[in-house]
């Protein structure tokens, strides 16, 4: 369980550094950010503990979330994004593959989305972008579906 | 009006006149998108931003900009009265279609479309900037007013005219129209309420006027769909509505521009304010 108001150390640095910007270079930053965000997908040879592929109605594309849990809990995301899905949700998958590496997945569970307008600016948080938190809805329900799954195959063994 | 033609053709222009135009001081191309980064990640060289919520909406009450400041906007993006001006953007050009309405409101008269919009211009491999252009500010005089009776409606003047049956167009989606969903399909719920559609409202989906790759039918086709088989005619009072009033400037556009109805109005609070309006009359079908 986070402590009220803390989020995991790769997105508390991110949220930091954006904290610090004008608009301006936030624009830029998250720009940048989702430039890199096709390097977020699946290596080759890379295997996963689960897989979740879809199109779902409140997003304009398919959106891939692949996860990996080490032995030491920690999560590692790749995610993959079709070519009609939003700047600013690419910047946002790219900001949280980044910000998640290293974290256990209890602690993603417990993220708060607060953190989304601190890093893009509430100017451009507007309804038709909304998908912006969708991409964090995605990566919190892939491990809620692993953390789920490994509990019931604890209890089974028990 | 020859059958294959449109009605104004001077209104839309292909990627490769705006390709030859790039350095026309006269010409000024504005991109217009959905995706609040789009133009940031590339745009046509020497374009410029104009951001339909930032730049074109009150910023505390639901409507436009008044004419001070247009005359403002206008100025800044460095253009005159007589400044051709091409609009694209994303969407198929939802947004630029909208641009371009909200800019008719102030009375600017050479507007254009981007055919087929970005992706168009993209899918023809041409180039695309990162750099943002220095423009040189005008002085673009306050226009006398802002004309929100010729082309645009509101709701009292929507409720007349499903009353009278008059031609209303709910270009929407099938769902919507239906009352199936109160959100368009691959997007967040918008904040409505109730389903359904203004009572008499025909239902045609703006899709309904473009071709795969997002540039418009040919006037021909556009002239067998809306006028041959839906019936409706270039005399009549026509009102078209949507969720928020970009989609319908879509068809708004293909009815005045293309098909050169001369007395359609764009109903821009559209289903955002009607499935929320008390007492609201409201169609639902099956």
């Amino acid at each position: 369980m986070l402590p009220f108001g803390m989020y995991p150390k790769g997105l508390q640095s991110i949220i930091d550094l954006f904290e610090k910007l004008s608009d301006e270079e936030k624009r830029e930053t998250l720009i940048s950010y989702a430039d890199q965000a096709s390097k977020w997908g699946p290596r080759v040879g890379e295997n996963f503990d689960l897989e979740d592929v879809r199109k779902d109605e409140e997003c304009t594309d398919t959106v891939g979330v692949f996860l990996r849990v080490l032995p030491d809990d920690q999560a590692v995301f790749r995610i993959t994004l079709g070519p009609q899905v939003q700047t600013l949700t690419r910047a946002m998958a790219s900001i949280l593959c980044r910000g998640f590496q290293g974290a256990p997945i209890t602690q993603i569970l417990d993220v708060p989305a607060d953190f989304v307008p601190r890093i893009v600016g509430s100017d451009l948080i507007r309804v038709r972008s909304q998908t912006v938190y969708y991409v964090l809805t995605r990566m919190k329900s892939i491990c809620k579906v692993f953390s789920d799954r490994r509990r019931a195959v604890m209890a089974r063994a028990q | 009006m020859s059958t294959t033609e449109y009605a104004h053709p001077e209104a839309l222009v292909s990627a490769e006149w705006v390709s030859e135009h790039l350095n026309d001081p006269d010409v000024r191309i504005i991109e217009s998108n959905e995706d609040v980064l789009l133009y940031d990640t590339g745009h046509i060289p020497g374009a410029v931003h104009v951001d339909w919520r930032r730049d074109l909406n009150d910023q505390i009450q639901r409507d436009y900009l008044d004419p001070k400041a247009f005359a403002r906007l206008a100025s800044r993006i460095g253009i005159t009265p007589e400044t051709t001006i091409v609009f694209y953007g994303d969407k198929s050009n939802w947004w630029a279609t909208y641009a371009l309405w909200v800019f008719t409101l102030f009375g600017h008269e050479d507007l254009r479309i981007l055919n087929g919009g970005r992706d168009k211009w993209i899918a023809e491999k041409r180039t695309l900037t990162r750099e943002v252009p220095k423009i040189a500010p005008t002085q673009y005089p306050v226009p006398p007013k802002r004309d929100d009776k010729t082309i645009r409606a509101f709701a009292e003047e929507a409720l007349a005219h499903s009353n009278a049956k008059k031609p209303l167009i709910d270009v929407r989606s099938p769902g919507e129209y239906k009352g199936e969903i109160t959100h368009m399909p691959e997007y967040p719920q918008e904040g409505v309420l109730r389903g359904g559609h203004i009572p008499s409202a025909v239902s045609v989906p703006w899709k309904t006027a473009v071709q795969e790759d997002g540039t418009f039918k040919p006037g021909a086709e556009l002239r067998k769909i809306y006028q041959e088989n839906l019936g409706f005619n270039p005399e009549d009072e026509t009102i078209v509505y949507c969720r928020i009033g970009e989609r319908s400037s879509h068809t708004w556009f293909v009815l005045t521009k293309l098909l050169g109805f001369e007395k359609v109005r764009n109903y821009d609070g559209s289903w955002t304010e009607w499935g929320n309006k008390v007492r609201a009359p409201i169609e639902r079908s099956t």
